[in-house]
């Protein structure tokens, strides 16, 4: 059974639960005391020791269903009616599988005398032996290592070998060669046989592959999205993007949170110091140290969400709110022609939905720069001091209109720093329309940003300036 | 009194019968995390929104093992010196105060500061043992003749340090005292954590945990619970009540109202003398069920429907 659980693990991780050694080694532990019985509390029993999460145990569950389901061998369309539930044994079997293609006119077939085990099986039809043989073979030829679909093939051809197929042609061949009508119908009996096991099998392997092949396509599929432009990311990767997005704003929080607190002690604060130790006659029992104020980067986003690069402002928006851990607070507001300030949206919706609705409902018309950077004068400069990082994200094409670049200049003399990123790149910057260059003066970085790893990178270096900065 | 892990569940069915005799009616899942973590000695996250029964699963666990509660309630800013131990500051400064005047006899004519220094050291540490020490609980928990339940109640309150100094615990349950030296525990607690999910618990934390979620239970499941916890309510009323709080959470409101709020309702309701659900006694105790001025408004809009939905047989 330790075979059977190891390769379910390999199942769950590959559906992207992450399993360490331990875990697994607990999980037996577990296994071991609640035992295979019950299949309800087994399923409960895996779920509470391996997955750490809501969606993770959704995962599971999905898995544990695929895994432990038996459905191989439950399909006899190819197979004649030999046996009949009521006559279970195998003489009596055998005498109705002669008598019913007598009905049809057909010559009997022989009875089978050979001791090769794959052909009785397939006689008797009998599934649950089958199905422990195919299971069997399938370990032999390692069918856990499949990850791609060009695999299946010789897979299958590798466990029906492991069953026997090669001494089940040879036995077929020298049935079949004789003149007697009903060892020839034997052997057809038993080419059609050899014909349901290799569908079986195919079916069995594919489902195999369906469940162990997952980790490798998936983190090819992840490799080729990061690299991929933003806005041709197809709507039904969108979950995965979200994942991708999760874990690296994971990994960059956890980077940054632990270069903050080295800094965190200071000189004693001998006030607070003295005047909590006042009970104690002036000895110094509680002693207090003066921290300095931790300067979490404050950020205001200014996200252009008209239709050319909605997608972009899609995922800084995501990345920047996953990030909440070591930003202090983030303040966005969204353009096309004039500024919107969405905080509230996110406020009352998790971050995804409030992403969608905003691009969704506020995302029209062509985009007016000069516009939106006299709203961010008039409406929101006391909000920007020399804490704030300014990132603005667009593609600068202004539709020839004004470009109000005295405001850029503004925001330059005020903000800690301003970023511009922008999804195109440097060589296309003002042409046509395009004011990038104009802009470009007023900005601490501009910077070209169209796949997410640019972004990841980016939010990295927002965090580490700030770390060096407090 | 017998000790924690004397007192064997058998099975899963066990757990969830005595869970049941003590009024905690619970899912098969609830009784099996149960069952693991006491037979493997391993704590239990439990997640899951506010009310549905996680700090009444960890007491009601104690009361069926017989064993004291010791409950470490987390806050921001928590630390050793609040959730392990402390020394008493005060008592120490008394004592020697008190015993200066005994210094002469502990130094018992010593001429010089090295023999002097030599004959204090003599004496140990006596200011730093366990009578000044000031016992949190963690300490308790370890401490406890018979083993407890240890509930660290909204752990993710806590800050990301004092989940580190958990680990400790949580694996190998003991702690390190500068002063006293490594200090094991008695008998290995039953240790319940729970997380309203306002943050991501680490890894390393949740790798020693075994997880549970406790979800709003489904319609069958509440009325098992209403009924062992308000038995008193008339069956109509049981149905009316569980449809209408399920009809509720379905909704897109701030904060769904959990079970100890539909305890609470049917409570309040039994009290009012109602027999049914009408609109008039529905808006006047709302304010049980619902939190948030906005939800309740949100409700009232569709107050006529929720309460025909939820009275089937009534025309």
């Amino acid at each position: 059974m330790q075979q059977t659980l190891e390769d379910f693990f390999k199942v769950v991780r590959s559906a992207g639960v992450e399993i360490s050694v331990a875990d697994s080694i607990e999980t037996s532990k577990t296994i071991e005391l609640v035992g295979y019985r019950d299949r309800g509390i087994l399923k409960d029993a895996l779920a509470l020791s391996l997955a750490k999460t809501v969606e993770e145990k959704d995962a599971l569950y999905e898995c544990f269903e695929q895994y432990f389901s038996f459905g191989a061998f439950q399909n006899d369309g190819l197979l004649k009616k030999q046996t009949l539930e009521q006559k279970p044994t195998e003489e009596q079997s055998t005498e109705l599988a002669k008598a019913e293609p007598q009905t049809q006119k057909e010559q009997a077939p022989a009875d089978y005398k050979g001791d090769l085990e794959l052909a009785k099986l397939l006689l008797r039809n009998d599934k649950a032996e089958l199905a422990q043989s195919m299971k069997k073979a399938a370990r032999e030829a390692k069918i856990t290592d499949i990850w791609i679909f060009t695999q299946k093939g010789i897979n299958t051809q590798k466990i029906m070998n492991e069953m026997g197929l090669r001494e089940l042609n040879k036995e077929i061949a020298s049935i079949g060669s004789g003149d007697c009508p009903a060892e020839r119908a034997l052997a057809g009996q038993l080419r059609t046989a050899q014909k349901y096991l290799y569908q079986e099998v195919r079916n069995y392997v594919e489902q195999q592959l369906a469940m162990f092949g997952k980790t490798a396509s998936q983190s090819i599929h992840e490799e080729f999205l990061k690299s991929s432009r933003l806005s041709n990311i197809e709507k039904r990767d969108f979950q995965v993007m979200v994942k991708i997005v999760k874990k690296m704003a994971k990994r960059l929080s956890s980077l940054h949170s632990k270069k903050r607190k080295r800094k965190d002690r200071g000189q004693l604060d001998f006030r607070k110091t003295l005047r909590s130790n006042v009970a104690y006659d002036g000895v110094m029992f509680n002693i207090y140290w003066k921290s300095k104020v931790v300067d979490k980067p404050r950020i205001l986003a200014l996200c252009d969400i008209s239709p050319s690069v909605s997608s972009y402002s899609r995922f800084l928006l995501l990345f920047l709110y996953s990030l909440s851990d070591v930003l202090d607070k983030i303040d966005t507001c969204v353009f096309t022609n004039s500024l919107i300030d969405v905080n509230d949206i996110f406020e009352q919706y998790p971050v995804q939905q409030a992403v969608n609705k905003i691009v969704s409902q506020l995302g029209m018309g062509g985009s007016d720069y000069g516009n939106t950077l006299l709203d961010l004068k008039n409406d929101y400069m006391d909000k920007i001091d020399n804490k704030t990082t300014v990132i603005l994200l667009g593609d600068a094409r202004n539709n020839n209109l004004a470009p109000q670049t005295e405001v850029m200049k503004l925001l330059y003399k005020r903000a800690k720093r301003v970023i511009w990123l922008t999804p195109e790149m440097e060589s296309f910057w003002g042409t046509g329309d395009s004011e990038m260059l104009k802009y470009k003066p007023y900005c601490h970085i501009v910077k070209e940003c169209n796949t997410i790893t640019h972004l990841e990178q980016m939010v990295d270096t927002i965090l580490k300036v700030s770390a060096q900065t407090a | 009194m017998k000790d924690l892990y004397d007192n064997k569940f058998q099975s899963v069915e066990d757990i969830q019968q005595q869970f049941e005799e003590h009024n905690y009616i619970c899912s098969s899942q609830i009784a099996t995390c149960t069952y693991i973590a006491h037979n493997l000695q391993k704590p239990v996250m439990v997640e899951g929104p506010a009310g549905v029964g996680k700090t009444e699963l960890a007491k009601t666990t104690a009361e069926i093992l017989g064993v004291p509660l010791v409950r470490l309630q987390c806050y921001e800013g928590l630390d050793e010196s609040k959730a392990l131990y402390e020394w008493k500051y005060g008592k120490q400064l008394l004592y020697t105060q008190l015993l200066k005047d005994k210094l002469s006899e502990v130094l018992d004519g010593a001429t010089g500061l090295r023999e002097s220094m030599a004959k204090l050291e003599s004496h140990d540490d006596l200011f730093f043992s366990e009578g000044f020490l000031e016992p949190r609980p963690l300490y308790k928990a370890l401490q406890e003749e018979h083993g407890c339940v240890l509930l660290i109640d909204e752990i993710d309150k806590s800050d990301h340090e004092f989940e580190a100094f958990l680990l400790e615990i949580l694996s190998e349950f003991q702690v390190s005292i500068p002063e006293l030296g490594t200090l094991g525990a008695k008998i290995k607690p039953l240790v319940f954590l729970t997380s309203n999910n306002t943050r991501e618990m680490s890894d390393a934390l949740k790798r020693r945990c075994l997880h549970l979620h406790i979800d709003f239970p489904d319609a069958k499941l509440e009325r098992r619970i209403l009924n062992s916890r308000v038995p008193k309510l008339s069956e109509n009323l049981r149905h009316e009540v569980v449809s209408f709080v399920q009809q509720v959470r379905e909704l897109d409101i701030k904060k769904a109202p959990s079970i100890s709020e539909t305890i609470d309702w049917a409570k309040t309701l039994l009290l009012l003398h109602a027999e049914h659900l009408d609109s008039a006694i529905v808006k006047d105790t709302l304010n049980v069920i619902l939190k948030f001025e906005e939800d309740i408004d949100a409700v009232n809009e569709q107050l006529s429907t929720l309460i025909k939905k939820a009275q089937p047989n009534k025309e």
